[in-house]
């Protein structure tokens, strides 16, 4: 049917081709908020039996409503502008935040042939959209006039700034592998079974990058922005209501991002693990085998929050410069040399 | 005191608990201990008072002594070794801290003294914590001991026989009793009688335990959520120190502070009671302002503009000399001098304090004060009071004299009442009022005789023969050069010729070589007379003092602190000066007395035209000089209650109106510019007369004469607001009283009544009061005595003429 | 050998994965969540709830006004005014619990010489405002009537520990 009506929109020359794109894009970012919220539902409710306690239980039957509820508890707050904070910056940053993290998801490829833009340069632009998040919050932190907010600002810029080179040099690692920035090309790269997916040989480069990532959405155990403890929320104490909903919103859709890239990346994207559920109806390739990938991924970014306390400054940072740094490019020398020796000697990696 | 090098050969060495001491021999065990700063617990000892050694608190081990001793009545010895907390010590003080408390009943929860009482402390750190008395405790019925002092609860009493001892020593008036023996021993006043002392108080502080504890405290607060702070009483002229305790920023009781130099440990029940005044419906919150001939309350915005325009009119119209200013001598030092200096910056010099004073001609340069230390006073071997009404006056001055009769001194009495202080008197002349300048002048005459001195007297003396008393009296004082003093009483220098007797006395000092001594009537007279509250000599025309402001009557008058009848000498004079005057303004922490209030002697009130209501000394910072020159700054104890100000904090926002303004705008910058450092108050003080002794007055012939002492409880306007001291016996509705020769001539019945009438100076405005009276012996001939201040008898001039007549 | 396990151990991030172990074994266990108000936990005899004030049977208030809880809370929370009544006892005028300020440590309880102020089972108690939670000496007194069997019963089943 998608074929269809992508045929249907294709006949009619260039409007139809605005609108069909249009559909598109609303196609993909309804249901990112819908995601969202039942992502802090599978949060609290993960963790809480972690702890051995319930969770949300009882709005709606088993609590599955608590999410609507908390919709409606944001809107219905008061959004509190601090006096002499910036006003217009105030209320830009978190549009900031979260238009990136919505944008990004243009080059993502779906299935075979479910994406928004098949984008030569996915890879870059993907990078390049997650890196623009950090003003959102920089603003927001200056835009506070609160120190709270601007040193939580700081240090998720300095975090955020450090970990993007780790995650940046794990990403050469597939491209090199690939040898290609386009997404759809490098989950093609990857078909025929879980074997040749990237994680295997790319494995140190996977465990960085997810490291990396949780480390970029600011979650546990590298939510130094927040550091309840110390700095009270971080960059956001100043926001309140649906405009603070916007940071929340932008933080879980960068999560998902992050999640759908590492599957796509790493875990051969909508393919299935092994080629033969190929034959059987419904298990085939396509998006449900990206969607159970990316499930399981923030699955482990619930986990790692429930099981780990929090860093300090200065060990993140070590972290980041030098553990992963080097780690990622030393691996990268490796999978080049296994690259050229491939390349000379025949065989296939 | 100065640092003296104590001669120390003589004193014997012991040890308490294998510390080394030397005392010197007479002193008992616990001497030595407070000297080593070894506790030792007690209850019956204390140090202030003879020796029980009842309670048996104090055991101690002592070497080669097999039982335990009583550290207080145990002297020490050479070579003694005393032991407080051995095996003996301490199992004799579990028992004796076991019998004691087989009767005490554990109240302890309902009990005032819980939390600050010694049977607790010392149960705690001495006791065994458990007891095997199991049979039924003892009940003792409570006694009523007057307004002042509870004894409900007589069954907590451990017979210590403190205030028996403290009534029998300090008070100078047994009161107390023990009787009874065994576990039926209980403390009772006399049959029918309760505690009357004005000291009575002291027995609160002395009881260890809850069996005495204060009425008007009772079940107020804890001793522990008390905070507490220093002050200084604003009564009498010794300026006890004071630890008044505030509960949620009011006064709710006050307790001395033990002060050797001043008050000892102890206070008068004046000092200690009079703060119930303070919190009561008495006080005024907001200033008030007369409309319509009702005062009205009114904003200090509205208030006080309106006082500074008035007072600006007047003396635009009148010029400074229309004004009139009236300071309380119970003012503080402070507040009276920037009233002074107000007062002089607009033109105006008649300011005076001595408002009960009469005869001004001796107006030195120098101030009047006791002429020693107070501390010396119980070191006196003689002394002679002319016209002091010492216990009411000076109560705790009167302990020390008591001290000083106790020490063998020889205390005499020229009065004209016979003297009821409580302490063996040697000689006692009572002298009719008009012939008391006679009396002394005999003393001097006797004393010109026995010492034989150069400087001739006056012919005018040769008319006066001493008799053989006055001969008596003056070998006391010649028996004890330097400790011998001759005092002059309030009657002395409220006297129609004070500044005579004050020559004679100064004579009589002179010849005989005694210390001249003045007692001051008020908390700061010495600080007002040193700060310049009184018309300045030597200014271009001197002001008006306080009897001629009163009689020669002002267009307006400033009130500080002073309640216009009471406070005054010449009662009807004041009433028709103020109501006269076109501007009365009143600076008191209190409403002035309600018209029609129970005053029948003052049947039409003056009411001032406007009252600003200005803090007591508990809600002000101040300075009282007290009789020995002691410079004593205070600080305010609680906020001021509503809208009322500190009274140098409304006589400078006052002046600021009225175009005068201070530069002085913090509590320190006053102090600084108006309290005199601590030399120069030294270098002022002198007691010398300025008279010249020539002739002597011929006794008026007046047919009846008057005593009027100021009762105690009626001296300033805190007291007269203090509503138990009110009811103390000696607060007494006032009786004329009179002997039986006297009262025959009246046709006066026994318990009728008598009706005193008086025309005011003008000869008009009659005033009358009818009084019960008294036979009184002791009183001289054609005297009578009915005192002054109190609401029945302030109307009446003091010294003017007055008419008695029976009613029936 | 030692710097090899270590090396292994860290850098195969061992240590981690032996948390991340844990905290997955416990998702599968019975929960502990009490699911107020359907279930209530079980109460002692000492449970420190709301505060009471208690009375005599012949219905005078226990109350003397020695002051002793007043000065042992650490909250400072009580508040009491005292005077004499007509028949000449120690009564409080005032007798105020701030409940926003007390803790439920029971000091008060333990200090007092009468068994007058108490602590009760009542734990599901709000106010709206601040001032809902300031009770006064009337109320204290009434909580006590209504719940003076289960009062009487609590101290009754610790009395022997004490």
């Amino acid at each position: 049917m998608i074929q269809w009506l992508a045929d249907f929109f294709g006949s009619m020359g260039t409007p139809g081709l605005v609108i069909w794109t249009m559909l598109k894009i609303v196609a993909i970012t309804l249901p990112l908020p819908l995601c969202v919220a039942f992502l802090t539902l599978a949060e609290r409710r993960v963790i809480g039996a972690m702890q051995s306690r319930c969770g949300p239980i009882r709005v709606g039957p088993n609590g599955i409503l608590q999410p609507f509820a908390d919709v409606l508890k944001m809107l219905f707050k008061e959004v509190v502008i601090p006096a002499r904070a910036n006003r217009l910056l105030f209320r830009f940053a978190p549009l900031l935040a979260l238009a990136p993290a919505v944008a990004a998801w243009g080059t993502i490829p779906f299935s075979e042939n479910l994406w928004l833009a098949d984008l030569n340069a996915g890879l870059l632009y993907i990078m390049m959209m997650s890196s623009i998040g950090v003003y959102g919050i920089i603003l927001a932190g200056w835009a506070s006039n609160s120190r709270y907010a601007l040193l939580g600002s700081l240090r998720s810029t300095a975090q955020l700034i450090s970990y993007e080179l780790a995650m940046g040099f794990a990403l050469v690692g597939v491209i090199l592998l690939a040898n290609t920035l386009n997404l759809g090309d490098i989950v093609r790269h990857q078909a025929g079974g879980f074997w040749h997916w990237y994680f295997l040989p790319l494995f140190p480069l996977f465990v960085v990058y997810f490291i990396a990532a949780i480390a970029e959405t600011n979650r546990h155990p590298f939510d130094m922005a927040e550091g309840e403890s110390e700095l009270v929320a971080g960059f956001h104490v100043e926001y309140s209501g649906i405009v603070f909903a916007l940071f929340f919103l932008a933080e879980y859709m960068n999560m998902i991002l992050l999640s759908v890239l590492a599957a796509t990346l790493f875990l051969g994207g909508w393919m299935a693990p092994l080629p033969f559920f190929n034959e059987l109806p419904l298990l085939g390739d396509g998006f449900l085998w990206l969607a159970l990938k990316v499930a399981g991924l923030l699955f482990i970014f619930l986990w790692v929050r429930a099981s780990f306390p929090r860093y300090r400054y200065d060990q993140i940072m070590r972290l980041g410069w030098k553990v992963f740094i080097p780690l990622t490019l030393v691996w990268i020398v490796v999978v080049a040399v296994a690259v050229r020796w491939s390349a000379l000697f025949g065989g296939g990696a | 005191m100065s640092e003296t090098v104590i001669d120390k050969s003589g004193w014997l060495n012991l040890e308490i608990n294998g510390k080394p001491v030397q005392m010197p021999p007479g002193s008992t065990v616990m001497d030595a201990a407070q000297t080593l700063k070894v506790f030792i617990p007690h209850f019956c000892y204390h140090k202030k008072l003879s020796l029980a050694a009842s309670c048996r608190m104090c055991l101690v081990q002592v070497e080669k002594i097999p039982k335990p001793v009583p550290a207080c009545a145990t002297p020490v010895s050479e070579g003694m070794k005393v032991w407080t907390r051995s095996e003996v010590a301490l199992a004799a003080q579990q028992s004796v801290m076991e019998f004691l408390l087989i009767n005490h009943p554990l109240d302890c929860p309902v009990c005032d003294q819980g939390g600050e009482c010694q049977l607790q402390d010392v149960a705690v750190g001495y006791g065994k914590g458990c007891s095997q008395y199991q049979e039924i405790k003892r009940v003792v019925p409570g006694k009523d001991l007057g307004p002042l002092v509870s004894a409900a609860e007589m069954s907590r009493c451990i017979q210590c026989t403190r205030c028996v001892r403290f009534g029998d020593e300090i008070a100078g008036q047994m009161e107390l009793g023990l009787i009874r023996r065994g576990d039926r021993v209980e403390i009772v006043p006399f049959v029918g009688e309760t505690v009357e002392s004005e000291l009575s108080g002291n027995m609160i502080d002395l009881c260890p335990v809850g069996a005495l504890t204060s009425k008007p405290f009772r079940y107020q607060a804890r001793s522990w959520e008390l905070s507490r702070r220093r002050s200084v009483s604003p009564h009498d002229a010794l300026g006890a120190n004071l630890i008044v305790q505030l509960k949620r920023n009011q006064v709710v009781r006050v307790q001395p502070f033990e002060n050797e130099a001043i008050n000892e440990c102890w206070l008068s029940d004046r000092d200690r009671f009079s703060y119930e005044a303070l919190n009561s419906e008495a006080r005024l919150t907001r200033p008030l302002v007369k409309k319509d001939g009702v005062l009205i309350e009114a904003d200090w915005q509205e208030a006080l503009p309106l006082a500074a325009a008035r007072l600006q009119n007047i003396i635009e119209r009148d010029g400074g000399e229309a004004l009139g200013v009236l300071i309380s001598p119970h003012a503080t030092l402070e507040e009276a001098a920037l009233m002074s200096r107000l007062a002089r910056a607009l033109g105006c010099d008649n300011i005076d304090h001595r408002l009960r004073q009469q005869d001004f001609s001796q107006d030195s340069k120098n101030v009047s004060w006791l002429g020693m230390p107070i501390a010396d006073v119980s070191q006196l071997k003689a002394a002679l009071f002319v016209g002091s009404f010492l216990r009411h006056d000076q109560p705790l001055l009167t302990a020390r004299v008591r001290q000083a009769a106790r020490h063998g001194a020889a205390i005499s009495s020229l009065h004209s009442v016979r003297a009821d202080w409580h302490l063996p008197l040697l000689y006692e002349n009572v002298v009719p009022p008009s012939q008391l300048v006679t009396a002394l002048a005999a003393l001097v005459v006797a004393a010109h005789r026995e010492t034989k001195a150069t400087q001739a007297l006056p012919a005018a003396f040769n008319e006066v023969t001493p008799t053989e008393k006055d001969t008596a009296i003056v070998r006391t004082l010649l028996a004890a050069p330097e400790r011998a003093a001759i005092f002059l009483g309030s009657f002395a220098q409220q006297h129609e010729h004070a500044a005579l007797l004050h020559a004679l006395a100064q004579r009589l000092a002179d010849d005989t070589g005694a210390i001249l001594g003045v007692l001051p009537e008020a908390a700061n007279s010495v600080g007002l007379a040193l700060t310049g509250a009184q018309p300045q000599k030597g200014a271009q025309k001197g002001g008006l003092n306080a009897r001629t402001m009163l009689e020669q009557p002002r267009k307006a008058y400033v009130l500080l602190h002073t309640e216009a009848p009471f406070d005054v000498a010449q009662g009807s004079a004041a009433l028709t000066a103020l109501r006269q005057a076109d501007f009365v303004l009143s600076l008191s922490p209190f409403r002035p007395a309600e018209e029609g209030a129970s005053l029948n002697a003052l049947p039409d009130i003056v009411l001032p035209d406007i009252v600003l209501p200005i803090a007591p000394f508990t809600e002000t910072s101040g300075t009282f000089i007290n009789m020995e020159g002691r410079v004593q700054s205070f600080h305010g104890v609680a906020p001021p209650l509503g809208e009322t100000r500190p009274g140098w904090q409304v006589i400078a926002a006052l002046a600021g109106l009225l175009d005068q303004p201070f530069a002085e705008t913090t509590p320190e910058a006053v102090r600084a510019s108006c309290v005199p450092s601590a030399d120069s108050v030294k270098a002022r003080l002198s007691n010398r007369a300025d008279t010249v002794l020539q002739a002597l007055p011929k006794a008026a012939q007046k047919t009846v004469e008057r005593v009027a002492a100021v009762p105690i409880y009626q001296a300033d306007p805190l007291v007269r607001r203090a509503p138990s001291l009110q009811r103390t016996a000696l607060a007494a509705l006032p009786k004329v009283a009179m002997n039986a020769a006297l009262a025959a001539r009246l046709n006066l019945i026994k318990g009728g009544a008598v009706r005193i009438r008086q025309g005011n100076h003008a000869g008009e405005n009659e005033v009358t009061a009818v009084l019960s009276w008294i036979c009184d012996e002791t009183l001289p001939a054609n005297t009578v005595r009915f005192d002054m201040a109190h609401p029945l008898t302030a109307g009446f001039d003091v010294y003017g003429e007055f008419h008695l007549e029976a009613t029936p | 050998m030692n710097r090899l396990q270590r090396f292994l151990k860290t850098w195969l991030l061992l240590e981690l994965l032996s948390g991340l172990g844990l905290t997955f074994r416990r998702m599968f266990k019975p929960k502990f969540t009490v699911h107020v108000p359907e279930e209530k936990t079980p109460q002692g005899p000492r449970f420190r709830g709301l505060h009471a004030q208690r009375r005599y049977p012949n219905g005078e208030e226990r109350c003397i006004a020695c002051k002793l809880c007043e000065a042992v809370c650490p909250a400072l929370a009580i508040t009491i005014d005292i005077a004499e009544r007509e028949d000449g006892s120690r009564r409080t005028t005032r007798y105020d619990v701030d409940l926003s300020k007390c803790i439920y440590c029971g000091l008060c309880m333990e200090s007092c010489p009468v068994d007058s102020i108490v602590l009760t089972r009542i734990y599901e108690y709000h106010g709206e405002q601040h001032s809902d939670l300031c009770f006064t000496k009337d109320m204290l007194l009434a909580i006590g009537d209504h719940y003076e069997a289960q009062i009487a019963k609590n101290l009754e089943e610790d009395a022997p520990y004490r």
